[in-house]
């Protein structure tokens, strides 16, 4: 587990991640309520814009192994590239997880309204899951890593805006509305509406699941494309 | 006057810099074109089409990451990649310095203009007063240039200087209270207010459009009188880098 304990350190390695991992999350606990929209309180809907973006300023951690040639160097040591990849997503996961539970756990204390805090803990993990994978297919794809970050960015906020975490999806004319199903962020908002309007499990466990295939999709897409 | 000769090919570079025209000219579009589907038909309580504030907002809103091209180009011709060839070149450095500050306010101003344009031509959106809103970009151009000069020069790290000018408009555009409503209080009711850019040049079109020319240049002078404060400290502490 070497590769998993530097990937840790290096993901907390700079200044502007170490802020960026710490404080974002710590700042959607304390974001208002809104009146009618969002769901649940505005932080828990942008939480899942920061999941986009802290996946993957981490999954650019395995772009620079890529570009700066450290890829090669790691194909001549006794490490499968299979075990590389897999410590650096669990790394990775767990940093999610671990802000996940920060702003669940954060918000039962600071007393914001969650309706049911274990089913939104889930739909953050899966949803962390699916924003990973999004992201190693995405920087699978590029060589310069400020033209993926930004590129990624611009995207992000067209889904999140799509997709129902800005705006309710409520108001979108119908064909906008149907385009909306394919995008992970439309899945995301569904699942706040879920929990908010307290829908019976199994369509948490629908969402999730939903979410988890995304995930399970753009991981192999990702992971197929190895050392160049 | 050799400075003169480089402008030319500062304007050519900035150009063909497709990632700032990716984020501040096509990402602008693509949210336009997505929000007057989404708003379209919409109108507000005085009977204003919802989409003509947001439009209003998000031209001005990407002002504020106009200089973020100043900043990189400045870092890379006068501190880091270029330094060494640009001090042997013949020219006046501080100039040069300058004159990319004007070439990219004058860009970011261009591509404002470029938007505004297609919010006309393809969306069909009436502008009030075309030359008060250009006015007012061209201001919030000129303000985000010389403040991100200030963070080049002031701030020893590059990237550190990158991220404070993210800040600068993340910040802004938060405390204008776009994303979520902020907290009753002093201090964020003067920065939603009067201690904002964008609420500020916000402010002063909507203040023509109902014809309240005195509020409209009040606001107005204010966004002018923090250039006039910025830009001699901006002097200062680009003298002292440069030297």
């Amino acid at each position: 587990m070497t590769i998993f304990y530097f990937t840790l350190k290096r993901s907390f390695a700079n200044l502007a991640n170490l802020i960026f991992l710490t404080a974002a999350p710590i700042a959607c606990i304390f974001l208002p309520a809104g009146e009618g929209w969002p769901p649940l309180a505005y932080g828990y809907a942008y939480f899942g814009i920061v999941i986009l973006f802290v996946a993957i300023r981490l999954a650019q951690i395995m772009m620079e192994d890529r570009v700066k040639g450290i890829l090669k160097r790691l194909s001549v040591a006794p490490v499968r590239y299979f075990s590389y990849l897999g410590q650096h997503l669990l790394a990775y996961a767990v940093i999610l997880i671990l802000q996940s539970a920060v702003v669940v756990l954060g918000g039962w204390i600071a007393g914001q309204e969650l309706h049911r805090p274990w089913a939104l803990f889930a739909l953050y993990v899966s949803f962390s899951f699916a924003a990973l994978a999004m992201a190693l297919a995405w920087i699978s794809v590029f060589r310069s890593k400020d033209a993926a970050f930004l590129f990624y960015m611009s995207l992000i906020v067209l889904a999140a805006l799509l997709g129902g975490i800005i705006l309710p999806l409520e108001i979108f004319p119908d064909l906008l509305r149907r385009i909306a199903v394919i995008l992970p962020t439309f899945w995301f908002a569904e699942g706040l509406k879920s929990i908010a309007s307290a829908q019976p499990f199994a369509d948490n466990v629908r969402i999730n699941a939903t979410l988890c295939l995304y995930a399970l999709v753009f991981l192999v897409l990702g992971s197929t494309r190895r050392m160049q | 006057m050799r400075v003169l000769s480089t402008v030319r090919f500062t304007l050519l570079r900035l150009m063909r810099n497709y990632i700032v025209l990716l984020l501040l000219l096509a990402v602008p579009i693509a949210l336009l074109t997505v929000f007057s589907v989404i708003l379209s038909g919409m109108v507000d309580e005085a009977g204003r089409p919802y989409f003509d504030q947001t439009a209003l907002t998000m031209v001005l809103a990407f002002q504020l990451f106009g200089g973020s091209t100043v900043m990189s180009y400045l870092n890379e011709d006068l501190f880091a990649r270029n330094r060494e060839r640009m001090t042997v070149a013949p020219f006046n450095r501080t100039l040069y310095a300058f004159s990319i500050l004007l070439a990219g306010s004058a860009f970011s101003f261009l591509l404002g203009a470029a938007i505004m344009a297609y919010t006309r031509l393809v969306l069909g959106l009436v502008w009030a007063n075309w030359g008060w809103t250009l006015y007012l970009i061209a201001l919030m151009a000129v303000l985000s240039s010389i403040v991100c000069v200030i963070f080049v020069c002031g701030v020893k790290s590059f990237s550190t200087a990158e991220r404070l000018s993210e800040v600068y408009g993340v910040g802004f555009v938060l405390l204008a209270g776009l994303f979520f409503p902020m907290p009753q209080h002093a201090v964020f009711e003067f920065m939603g207010s009067y201690g904002n850019p964008l609420t500020l040049s916000v402010g002063a079109v909507r203040a023509v459009e109902i014809g309240n020319w005195n509020e409209a240049w009040f606001q107005a002078n204010i966004v002018l009188a923090a250039i006039g404060f910025l830009f001699p400290v901006m002097l200062v502490m680009g003298r002292r880098r440069l030297r």
